[in-house]
């Protein structure tokens, strides 16, 4: 396929992104307790959270992995290659689309 | 950024999404033309690769932290329409799949991080670059990710902090939203513009919204 070839340097990029992404989003998460400014302003202003619809892979998790880092490690991989495939797929329909 | 649900009031909720569905009916109507093959394949490839970056937390010891947004790296590498439409995949994805946004804020969300950092970026980006060499662009896309992020913080704050029933709440909101932003955003700015310059040298023509192949439909 020819988005395959013509862009195999950034589909490299993007599985290298994804495979050290547990170091960031987990581990690295984890160890300065990350939080983001948008936390600081509702904790500020005493919003919270209600979530209505949580997804079907919660927070980058796979439902059933122990929480184990190594095991939420390998979720957030799964997560990560999950949401890349969807969106690489959209993104296949429109091309065959746009080429008619 | 990501507001989830329970943050917003219902009234700004609503008006954010009568505004992302607004630009995304426009976005579509405005890329109708110009969508080719060629075109979609980088807009995929993009939106995946925002995707994954996106995951990637910065972890900031001892703080407040971010991730990166890549709105205004999307308007620049694909003006400002199919920049916009790229995040917009992006964040419904996030939303439907992840529960990364609330439901009920994706409208707001779709306005900070589709349509304003995607904007300011590509705006900034168009002033400053202009027909000038690779200094010029380096500023411009620094500039254009920094600020763009900074700008959509801002309006993120305006909106968590707006509620008919606690009306100064925006006083808290949006300084914090901004000066964090304006701090943190410095890097989205870097990463923005080693992108955009990796991209300029490499593959030019892969730089749409810019100013280096000119596509009128494209342009605002």
């Amino acid at each position: 396929m020819s988005l395959l070839s013509k862009y195999r340097r950034a589909l490299l990029a993007i599985a290298v992104l994804l495979v050290v992404s547990p170091l960031f989003g987990v581990i690295g998460a984890d160890l300065v307790g990350y939080h983001e400014p948008l936390d600081v302003a509702a904790e500020a202003l005493g919003l919270s959270e209600s979530p209505l619809w949580s997804g079907f892979l919660p927070d980058y998790t796979v439902p059933g992995l122990s929480e184990d880092w190594l095991s939420m490690s390998m979720g957030y991989i799964i997560a990560g290659v999950i949401g890349v495939l969807i969106i690489l797929a959209i993104g296949f329909i429109i091309i065959r689309i746009s080429g008619k | 950024m990501h507001i989830p649900d329970g943050f917003l009031d219902p009234l700004t909720a609503g008006v954010c999404y009568i505004v992302a569905v607004i630009f995304i009916v426009y976005s579509l109507y405005r890329t109708r033309a110009s969508i080719n093959p060629e075109i979609a394949s980088m807009a995929s490839i993009l939106a995946a690769g925002i995707f994954a970056a996106q995951m990637l937390n910065w972890p900031l010891p001892g703080g407040t932290s971010l991730h990166m947004v890549g709105g205004a790296l999307a308007g620049i590498l694909l003006g400002p329409w199919l920049g916009g439409l790229v995040i917009f995949i992006v964040l419904l994805i996030q939303c439907l799949v992840f529960g990364d946004g609330g439901i009920t804020a994706l409208g707001a969300n779709v306005l900070n991080m589709a349509i304003v950092d995607v904007l300011v970026g590509y705006l900034i980006y168009r002033a400053i670059a202009g027909k000038g060499g690779r200094s010029h662009r380096w500023l411009a896309s620094f500039l254009g990710g920094w600020l763009g992020i900074a700008l959509a913080g801002i309006v993120c704050g305006l909106e968590i902090g707006y509620s008919p029933s606690f009306p100064y709440g925006v006083a808290v909101t949006v300084p914090v939203m901004g000066l964090w932003h304006l701090v943190l955003g410095v890097i989205e700015g870097l990463i923005t513009a080693f992108i955009v310059d990796y991209i300029s040298i490499r593959s030019p023509s892969l730089i749409l919204g810019g100013v280096l192949r000119d596509e009128p439909t494209l342009q605002v």
